[in-house]
């Protein structure tokens, strides 16, 4: 019997991130997301030219809220984000870098935007991949933030969030003068997330810079919701939705690690494994789901659930 | 059967009930007014009150937090007395007081343009309508009866009879006592000359009054649409036919809630049904004195009333228990409402005058859309047509001659010029045309008076400028421009559209980011209605022939405007046909003509309703619409071009 194939109208649009020498940065390779022309992992369907790749998020700060199975993982290396991002670098391997400026949220440090500048330089100094930059998620705050960060890191091709409908006019401003990439965020809602990237490509933000979150769930915490969304998205932009075709974006760790089965010890019944390999498992089931959501970017915490979520990918990926 | 005795704090309100008797129940008993929106099914979270003593049974609810539930807080609906209680009401479960509402909130939700009985312009006519017969709800007849003899000496009512029935054809015709008490002496007294009102009551033919001499001529009628938003009232004259004048008024009962809903609510109150009734009777009474005054009329030369109103309007009017409506199986308690005496609902016309009002076909959708379907013709016709009704309920009907599917969209009152900071009803000095040439913008208005504010056709226009000046971006906010300064109030950026010195209220004409947003929630509900009935039929837009707009926005709605906005489906605009009013317009057709009256039976009898709120298509593609025009611009292909 012969194999329907599905044929698609349109694709995935290509979002480079990072810039080369050549290109007016100093990383030392670019990376492609996106570029798909069929569902993802489907045998036969799927022209999937660039595979997902994994972030790692690095803070500006220590993680207090990590638990200890996490922050095990990195030491001392967590009182540095330079030396944090270079670890992650050179000994996990991460695609990409997730500087989150934790420190700027009013209630925290209240860390100055120029201080956040001087960070994401000094990131952009030690580590050659490309990074992806965001705010404390203090809306106002994060807007003097980023517009700081872009600067800093003008010609290096970052990716700055997070854009909502409430607030997206001087992120987008801010990235379109520094020639940045965006995330574009709504909550669990295809036509918001339309909306807001008809928003922001009105103010002539180039669409092939723009990256969709659509709010990430973690397993066991509303991850079916995300993900038909993140399906109903793909579907609709591989249908000619060109304001629905964007690559997306999951913040798979920071929501694994928010959940009482990755943060309790050993202290509960042995039903639960043991506390060092239960919340890895977790963000590693998560992130493999959002992979076969569409996901293009996850951004993830703990290295061996990054080591494992690569295998997946390079076996999904065997034509 | 136990009784416990239950105290409501902080007033120290008792009440004994009997056992089996929840706490929502006992409040209403003891005129404690808590909110509850879903009618007591433990679904909407809002009666919650706080034991303060005694024991209960109660079904838990998400509603309550793990916090609140610590604090003692439950569902009033949910919760079930065991022993005598206190039970403490707060001041976020009261439904607000008719009282405590300030005179100055009261005037704010007015405008200051509150007037009892104001002059509107006639709803235009529309072209080809069918013509009904003429046959009003009640007509006079000039008679000269043959004085009887001993060869002619049938009785004086037999005698009436007999010489009505050489003009018409009346089998069975009923006559109350108290006229044929009258009638001896009053046909000798007038030499035999008299003039009998005959009413059409139900299918039959009732001698409503007899007078003296011949006042055929003095015979007039008023039609009436009584919507949630504004009451209009014609008088017409229903020999010839002919509208004598027309006024309007703001439906008062918008003090007792802005919906129909707040208001049902308001209605189980104590005493909240006896006031919502006579706030609407007052109005109706003032406006019929007006129209008569006008015409220099008596009260008494008024016979008939025809009334086009939603269910619940219908049902105030009539001071009927609207209660049942917006409970589950939401059943009214009348849906084709027998003619009765105008003076039983307490309407001032002649004591013996008649009123009939318009069929409903159910909860949520009422005569007044009857009397718009009739207006439209969409009765008499082959090819698929769609009515849309732009009021505060937004109701559509798809149909043909043979079948109408209706849904209501609960829309909102903007288009009436409601819940708009400069918004008022399409009356004289409202702004309802508005255009830019060269940077500069030139306004239009009713009766062109010196502006006092916005109406729905207005609003619709300034929204389609707006966008196409890219004075607001596609989700409605407000963006700094080049052609209106931009101002903020309170954290809401406002532009102003007149200034202060050129209005007739001295105050200035401004549309501030919050209307916009009620404008775009209103346009996408009454858009998605409309997907979702084709969609229900198995439609497409294209085999949509004509498109029927009824509402009270103005005498001109710009209809390209309205596709610009994404309020109407981008079709051809020959499409659009504006109805104005259509439910008084239906009012009046029915009121002259029982031919008319009998098609509107025939139409709430093929009107199926379809609810909205239970779709999950329409859920889906609400979100979709509050945008501008939409979120998904292929929908909109004329628009594409100018933005």
């Amino acid at each position: 019997m012969d194999r329907v194939i599905e044929k698609w109208q349109d694709k995935v649009s290509e979002v480079v991130l990072g810039a080369t020498k050549a290109e007016g940065g100093s990383r030392d390779k670019a990376i492609k997301i996106g570029g798909g022309t069929g569902v993802y992992f489907l045998q036969g369907e799927d022209a999937c030219p660039n595979l997902p790749v994994i972030a790692m998020e690095v803070w500006d700060m220590v993680p207090e809220s990590w638990p200890e199975s996490l922050k095990a993982n990195f030491n001392d290396a967590l009182k540095d984000p330079v030396e944090w991002a270079g670890m992650c670098v050179d000994k996990f391997s991460a695609d990409l870098i997730c500087l989150r400026l934790a420190s700027t949220h009013p209630d925290s440090k209240d860390t100055s935007p120029e201080d956040a500048a001087k960070t994401v330089e000094k990131v952009l100094k030690a580590v050659k991949v490309p990074l992806v930059v965001i705010g404390s998620l203090a809306r106002e705050k994060d807007n003097d933030v980023i517009v700081h960060c872009t600067e800093a890191a003008k010609g290096e091709n970052c990716l700055f969030g997070i854009a909502v409908q409430d607030n997206y006019k001087t992120l987008t401003a801010a990235c379109l003068s520094g020639r940045h990439c965006i995330i574009s965020e709504a909550p669990i809602d295809i036509n918001i997330a339309k909306q807001l990237n008809i928003l922001i490509c009105d103010m002539q933000f180039p669409s092939d810079k723009i990256i969709i979150h659509h709010a990430t769930g973690a397993l066991g915490y509303g991850l079916e919701y995300t993900y038909s969304i993140m399906e109903r998205t793909r579907l609709a932009g591989l249908s000619g939705d060109r304001m629905l075709s964007m690559p997306m974006i999951n913040f798979v760790g920071q929501e694994v690690w928010r959940t009482k089965e990755a943060k309790t010890g050993d202290e509960v019944s042995k039903d639960w494994g043991s506390a060092k390999d239960r919340g890895a498992l977790l963000e590693m089931a998560t992130a493999v789901a959002y992979i076969n959501a569409g996901a293009d970017i996850l951004v993830m915490n703990h290295p061996k659930a990054v080591e494992e979520t690569r295998k997946v990918i390079k076996e999904l990926c065997i034509k | 059967m136990k009784e416990f005795t239950i105290t409501f704090l902080p007033e120290k309100k008792r009440i004994s009930i009997d056992r089996g008797t929840d706490l929502l129940t006992a409040a209403i008993k003891a005129g404690i007014h808590i909110y509850n929106s879903c009618g007591g099914e433990g679904v909407c979270g809002r009666c919650k009150v706080i034991i303060k003593k005694g024991t209960y049974a109660t079904e838990h609810s998400g509603r309550i937090s793990e916090k609140e539930r610590k604090k003692g807080y439950v569902l009033a609906c949910r919760t079930m007395p065991q022993s005598d209680m206190e039970i403490l009401v707060p001041e976020e479960s009261r439904l607000g007081d008719i009282e405590v509402l300030t005179e100055e909130a009261k005037a704010k939700r007015l405008v200051g343009l509150y007037t009892p009985a104001e002059k509107v312009e006639e709803a235009p006519y529309k072209k080809g309508l069918k013509v009904f017969k003429h046959g009003p709800l009640s007509t006079k007849l000039s008679l000269k009866l043959p004085s009887p003899s001993i060869d002619d000496n049938c009785g004086d009512v037999e005698r009436l009879f007999r010489e009505i029935r050489k003009d018409r054809d009346i089998p069975i015709m009923q006559m109350g006592l108290s006229n044929i008490k009258k009638l001896p002496r009053l046909l000798r007294e007038s030499n035999w000359e008299v003039t009998v009102t005959l009413g059409n009551r139900n299918g039959t033919t009732e001698v409503v009054m007899i007078e003296p001499g011949n006042r055929d001529g003095k015979n007039f009628g008023i039609s009436l649409d009584i919507g949630t938003t504004t009451i209009v009232a014609y008088l017409v004259h229903l020999k010839s036919q002919k509208v004598l004048g027309a006024k309007a008024s703001y439906n008062p009962q918008v003090d007792f809630g802005e919906d129909v809903i707040s208001r049902i609510i308001y209605a189980e109150k104590e005493k909240g049904l006896e006031r919502l009734h006579h706030v609407v009777i007052d109005t109706i009474n003032s406006l019929i004195y007006s129209l008569a005054k006008e015409q220099d009329l008596t009260l008494d030369d008024i016979t008939a009333v025809m009334c086009a109103g939603n269910t619940t309007m219908t049902h105030l009017l009539l001071k009927i228990e609207p209660s049942y409506i917006r409970k589950d199986p939401y059943i009214p308690a009348v849906n084709f409402m027998p003619v009765i005496r105008a003076a039983e609902a307490g309407i001032k016309i002649h004591p013996r005058g008649l009123l009939c009002c318009l069929p409903c076909i159910g909860s949520y959708v009422g005569g007044d859309i009857i009397g718009g379907i009739l207006a439209s013709g969409m009765d008499n016709m082959e090819d698929l047509s769609l009515f849309i009704d732009l009021g505060t309920n937004g109701e559509i009907v798809l149909g043909n001659k043979d079948y109408y599917i209706a849904a209501s969209t609960s829309a909102g009152p903007c288009f009436e010029g409601g819940g708009l900071s400069s918004g008022i009803r399409a009356m004289k000095g409202a702004i309802q045309s508005v255009s830019i040439k060269n940077n500069k913008l030139s306004i239009g208005t009713i009766g062109k008076a010196s502006p006092k504010g916005i109406c729905g056709s207005g609003i619709i226009d300034t929204l389609s400028m707006f966008l196409e000046h890219k004075v607001i971006d596609r989700s409605g906010k407000i963006k700094d421009n080049k052609i209106f300064k931009v101002r903020k109030v309170d954290n809401v950026k406002e532009i102003v559209l007149v200034g202060r010195q050129k209005t007739e209220t001295g105050k200035d004409i401004t549309i501030d980011d919050n209307d916009i947003k009620n404008v775009i929630h209103s346009k996408g509900a009454i858009y998605t209605g409309i997907e979702v009935l084709l969609k229900e039929a198995g439609c497409k837009l294209s085999d949509l022939k004509h498109v029927f707009i009824a509402g009270g926005l103005g005498t001109a709605l710009d209809i390209k405007s309205s596709i610009n906005i994404g309020l109407l489906p981008d079709l051809p605009l020959e499409k659009f046909e504006f109805l104005g009013n259509g439910s008084v317009t239906g009012a009046k057709m029915s009121i002259l003509s029982s031919e008319a009256m009998e098609k509107a039976c025939v139409i709430a009898n093929k009107m199926t309703y379809l609810d909205l709120s239970t779709s999950s298509f329409f859920m889906n593609n609400y979100s979709a619409a509050l945008f501008l025009p939409h979120t998904d611009i292929e929908l909109f292909p004329t628009v594409k071009k100018i933005l």
